[in-house]
């Protein structure tokens, strides 16, 4: 008989090295016929190969069985293979655990050997059911002869306590004896085995804390110490007097100690411990601020690293200690290592506060920007120099910023430093919103998402950067390259979806909006994802609406031919869009396209009136003057400016969608649609059939079809049509009508009966709470009782609608303002909210142009050009209302009715497009 | 706690890797992205990786701390330890020392292909440190083996020299004996 050892195997791999799987698989077959085999040695040589291999990833649970016999035999150098198979292999779930209980506990009273490797692998393998078994033999094992037994005998514990808690108070008495022990090694592991278990449950392990205490002054044995410093670390928060009591033994070891990873312990510990509160603590924390300090200037990385992970922890309390080091710890962000990065990154984005936050972003952007430039386009000096002379050939590793997934980490480190709190720390919104485009061209990574919900929420929050945002996504949007990448990976495309979004409900801050249509419709944008291009839609028809607005009050009729014009291009490039295969650009085109078609033949049928005062501009004799049936200026230029501009657009706070009450009469549990009244009797496929073989005799010839049938069948059918009307999906009329008699509707129930119980634990079946309700047909049956929804009733089914709608749609007007408060906090940067509250037309208010870079806490917003607001509205108010569907033939949008600015408080139907719920500003009128 | 422990040669292959706590995501996964972001490292850096793309792999305990890979390189062979946060990171770094130094002076007298895990178990056992006296470890290793001896002798008296595997008759220096004998029969 020739088999292979393992040494066989491994050079066979080796030899093997093209087909390694084959050859696997071969060896794979061989161990399953050797395995089987009556032969111990064999079949332990047999586990010992599938050990090796499932380190290599080959499964070996299939052996698990063989594995106990190798375990079971009496020769150490077999059995400790068998354990060592088990331990590589077994987990919670292996089935033949249980068939191991007597062999273990026989090996634990077998040799010191046996014990030892028994002890071992129970350290692995213990499940909760052999955990209760075994641990009365475990336990017995504290007290062995050998130090080296109770050592594993500890060690084992702490398997046992956490397979079964219920040996717990048991184990916790008898480690506190072992703290005793006369072994040193029995100490440590005691001690260590306790560290652990202080982590899931420390206040059952107070009472261990004066022997432990006992241990640390007197003992020399850093391991033993360090695991007793951490042991501490976990303790002290639930025991106030420990802090005490461990200040001054800590404080020395710190100041005495000549190992480094027991003076890190130590501060580890003081920080966690909470000792560094209060007046005693504040020279402790001194300290430990000023070694971690010294660890991050040492040349080891490896101090330099764990020093930044200990900093992070003291941060919250003692900002202030570790502020002073910020230069040192900002240099270890530029660390050549992505660990010391990644640790760094985590401490400065505990450290930000408002005074450093600009500092430290721009460093961690440059990051970004420095690698990016250097390994993609050289800069012209360096192009230069490469000229002149040969380039230097640097040995340099790849930089951690190369990795995408590092990138990925800087970006949204960038994001969330800044956004923190609602951008507590952001005291300059036109820094942050550069950083954002910034961040957006250099990240390289996906997280143009988030860079959008940025921009739109920081907008949206902030009034007075509205201006420069507008100014910015301006260029975003003009940006080529942003446009022709939009498609690569990493492009960050989707803050064009900020932009357009931006520039389009804040157009009111260009002077010429209109100059941003072709840009914005501009061909290129078909080449953007589906959703971009529907916002850019968008964006048009409001940057429309608000230069045909701006227009139409200054009319004079020499801009018809340019707004014509406009018209014409917007209509002209919309128009592909009709036939995009994406359902929400389809739908915004064919919207817009429609909207500015209409437009259009109003223009076109527009006649300057030269007999009217060319010198009455002012708005408010249109206000004046209901009387005036004809204004000077195409109608049709304000049909859309009102559908984006009645409702300012605030953000929403987070409780708001909550505190909206519930309108009067508006009950949410009640069906908008009744339900079928039995969704038991649905789709039964033999009744399906049935259905289907009526409804075919009755096309062909009607009554007489079902006449030809047994009586049984047709009163299953009668009976079972019923149930169908019910649920309101066909409308068959009874042939015959006939009365059901007793017999029938006995029949019926037991069959109900039977397809409920069929039913009930068909997933696909939702039951009724109270099935008998539905089951169970009322007693006096007849044929008009049984709930049916009329199919004849779409009308009816429609009714209840009609009636609740209109209702539901305007629920969000009718409220007072009240329960959409709008979080200051969020939504302002400081010291502005006053200049809000004040003017509530400061949506369209200006800052004074001089005043503006750097200056959006500026209070010297000017009463500028009242381009909007009031004045506007009003005018609007004043028109007679527009028969749209004279005009054009068909309703383009609801009829604009008059809307007041007094009459904000009230629902203006006609002004919701119904894609946007525009909470009401706070009308101060 | 040390919830696995990995070595692995300079090729990627894995000489040992033993997991005290189950991962739920793949081992060979976890174990093929250690690798590949240890192997990376030049030397000169800081032992601890920390790297985005391995944070999903490593659990996390409730005040958000991961597990740890600390590791070592020497010669050809990466030591890789996954730890937690009752771990003493530089103790760690010691330890893989005493792991190192245990099975060079064991290697100079047993040779047995699963003597790495023998050694191991005199180290670590399931997840906590049992001992750490380079010179303990060193006699129960020694101890462990005599017995595994005699036990293999008793049951093959034919067998000559008393080894379960024909002794390893290179001598190399302090660094190459642990590349030669750890993959057994040589490297592949």
């Amino acid at each position: 008989m020739w088999e292979r050892t393992l040494q066989d195997l491994i050079r066979g791999l080796r030899a093997n090295k093209a087909d390694e799987s084959k050859f696997i698989a071969k060896a794979i077959e061989e161990i399953r016929q050797e395995i089987k085999s009556d032969d111990m040695v064999l079949k332990s040589g047999a586990v010992l190969k599938l050990t090796y291999l499932d380190m290599m990833g080959y499964d070996m649970s299939w052996a698990s069985f063989h594995v106990v016999e190798v375990m079971s035999s009496p020769k150490l150098h077999l059995k400790s293979v068998g354990y060592l198979g088990a331990i590589q292999s077994f987990d919670q779930d292996t089935d033949v655990l249980m068939l191991t209980t007597n062999l273990l506990k026989k090996d634990l009273t077998s040799s010191p050997a046996d014990i030892a490797l028994t002890l071992n692998g129970i350290s692995h393998i213990l499940t909760p059911d052999l955990a209760r078994d075994l641990s009365p033999e475990l336990i017995k094992m504290l007290t062995h002869s050998r130090p080296a037994i109770r050592k594993r005998a500890v060690l084992a514990l702490y398997k046992l306590v956490k397979r079964y808690p219920e040996v717990s108070t048991q184990v916790v008495s008898r480690l506190k004896d072992k703290l005793e022990d006369p072994d040193a090694g029995v100490i440590a592991a005691t001690v260590n085995v306790l560290c652990e278990l202080t982590l899931h449950n420390p206040k059952d392990y107070l009472a261990l804390a004066p022997p432990l205490f006992h241990l640390m002054t007197t003992s020399s044995n850093n391991w033993m110490l360090i695991k007793i410093i951490k042991l501490f670390g976990t303790l002290s928060p639930y025991e106030p007097r420990l802090v005490k009591k461990l200040q001054p033994p800590i404080t020395e070891l710190i100041s005495t100690t000549p190992a480094i990873s027991l003076l890190y312990e130590c501060v580890h510990t003081c920080i966690i411990g909470g000792m560094l509160e209060g007046s005693s603590g504040d020279a402790l924390a001194r300290t430990c601020v000023s070694k971690l300090a010294a660890f991050i200037q040492d040349s080891d990385q490896n101090l330099k690293y764990i020093a930044l992970l200990a900093m992070v922890k003291i941060v919250p309390t003692h900002p202030h200690l570790v502020a002073q080091y910020q230069d040192t710890i900002l240099a270890s962000v530029n660390d050549q290592d992505i660990s010391i990065r990644m640790r760094a990154l985590d401490l400065i984005s505990a450290m930000v506060d408002e005074t450093n936050l600009q500092n430290i972003v721009q460093q961690v952007l440059s990051h970004l920007v420095t690698d990016t430039s250097s390994s993609n386009v050289p800069s012209a000096a360096e192009s230069l120099a490469q000229h002149t002379i040969p380039p230097i050939v640097k040995p340099s590793l790849p930089s951690p910023s190369a990795s995408p997934a590092y990138r990925f980490t800087l970006s949204q480190r960038i994001l969330q430093m800044c956004s923190q709190n609602t951008y507590e720390n952001v005291t300059n919104f036109e820094w942050y919103l550069s950083v954002l485009v910034d961040l957006a061209h250099v990240a390289n990574v996906d997280v143009g998402v988030q860079i959008r919900d940025q921009m739109v929420d920081v907008v949206g929050r902030v009034k007075l950067a509205r201006r420069y945002a507008v100014k910015l996504m301006f260029a975003l949007l003009s940006d080529d390259a942003m446009l022709r990448n939009a498609q690569d990976e990493g492009s960050c495309s989707e803050v064009l979806w900020a932009a357009a979004f931006i520039c389009g409900e804040y157009c009111s801050e260009l002077t010429d909006p209109q100059k941003l249509l072709p840009l914005i419709l501009q061909p290129g944008i078909s080449n953007l994802s589906p959703d971009i291009i529907a916002v850019y839609i968008q964006a048009a028809t409001k940057i429309f609406g608000f230069y045909a607005a701006e227009v139409a009050q200054r009319w004079i009729d020499d801009d018809l031919h340019e707004v014509k014009a406009v018209v014409q291009m917007v209509i002209e490039r919309v128009g592909p869009f009709v036939s995009s295969s994406h359902i929400e650009v389809q739908e915004r085109a064919a919207n817009t396209l429609q909207l500015f078609n209409f437009i259009l033949a109003d223009l076109n049928s527009y006649r300057p009136r030269s007999t009217g005062n060319p010198f009455d501009e002012s708005s408010s004799s249109y206000a004046n003057s209901d009387v005036i049936s004809e204004p000077r200026f195409p109608k049709s230029l304000f049909i859309i400016q009102p559908l984006f501009s009645s409702y300012e657009l605030n953000p929403v706070a987070q409780h708001a969608q909550e505190s909206v009450p519930i309108p009067e009469g508006l009950d949410l549990d009640a069906w908008i649609v009744p339900p079928p009244a039995d969704p038991l009797s649905l789709s039964e496929p033999g009744e399906k059939k049935a259905r289907k073989k009526i409804k075919r005799e009755k096309g062909k010839d009607g009554v007489s079809g079902s006449g030809n049938k047994g009586k049984k069948k047709q009163r299953e059918e009668n009976g079972k049509e019923h149930g169908y009307n019910g649920n309101g999906l066909v409308t068959l009329i009874p042939l015959e009508s006939e009365t059901e008699t007793e017999e029938q509707r006995t029949e019926r129930e037991r069959r109900r009966a039977e397809r409920l119980e069929r039913q009930r634990d068909d997933p696909y079946y939702i039951m009724d709470k109270k099935p008998s309700k539905t089951v169970s047909p009322p007693h006096d049956v007849d044929l008009d009782s049984i709930p049916v929804v009329k199919l004849e009733g779409m009308p009816a089914f429609l009714g209840p609608v009609d009636s609740r709608l209109p209702s539901l749609r305007s629920t969000p007007f009718q409220y007072s303002p009240e329960p959409f408060y709008i979080d200051r906090v969020g939504e302002m940067p400081t010291g502005a909210a006053a200049l809000t509250n004040s003017s509530p037309s400061s949506h369209h208010s200006t800052p004074t142009p001089g005043s503006r870079p750097g200056s959006i806490i500026s209070r010297t917003a000017s009463p500028a050009p009242v381009r909007l607001s009031s004045g506007l509205t009003a005018s609007i108010s004043s028109f007679p209302q527009y028969e749209v569907a004279d005009e054009d033939g068909q309703p383009a949008t609801p009829t604009p009715e008059p809307v007041k600015v007094q009459s904000k408080k009230k629902k203006a139907p006609g002004t919701v497009t119904g894609k946007k719920k525009r909470p009401k500003a706070v009308a101060a009128s | 706690m040390i919830h696995a422990v990995l070595i692995f040669n300079t090729s990627g292959i894995p000489r040992l890797t033993k997991f005290y706590t189950p991962v739920h995501l793949s081992v060979q996964t976890l174990v093929q992205k250690i690798f590949s972001l240890v192997y990376s490292r030049p030397a000169g850096l800081c032992n601890f990786l920390d790297a985005p793309e391995l944070e999903p792999y490593l659990a996390q305990n409730e005040e958000g701390e991961r597990w740890r890979v600390v590791y070592r390189s020497y010669a050809t062979l990466y030591f890789v330890f996954v730890i937690d946060g009752a771990e003493s990171e530089l103790g760690i770094l010691d330890l893989i020392q005493v792991f190192v130094e245990s099975l060079d002076r064991a290697f100079e007298n047993v040779c047995e292909l699963d003597l790495v895990h023998h050694i191991l178990a005199e180290i670590i056992q399931g997840g906590l440190v049992l001992e750490t006296n380079v010179d303990e470890i060193d006699d129960s290793v020694q101890l462990a083996a005599k017995l595994r001896r005699e036990s293999y002798a008793s049951s093959n008296p034919l067998a000559l020299g008393g080894g379960l595997a024909p002794r390893g008759s290179n001598l190399q220096t302090p660094l190459g004996w642990l590349t030669g004998k750890l993959t057994g029969v040589g490297a592949r």
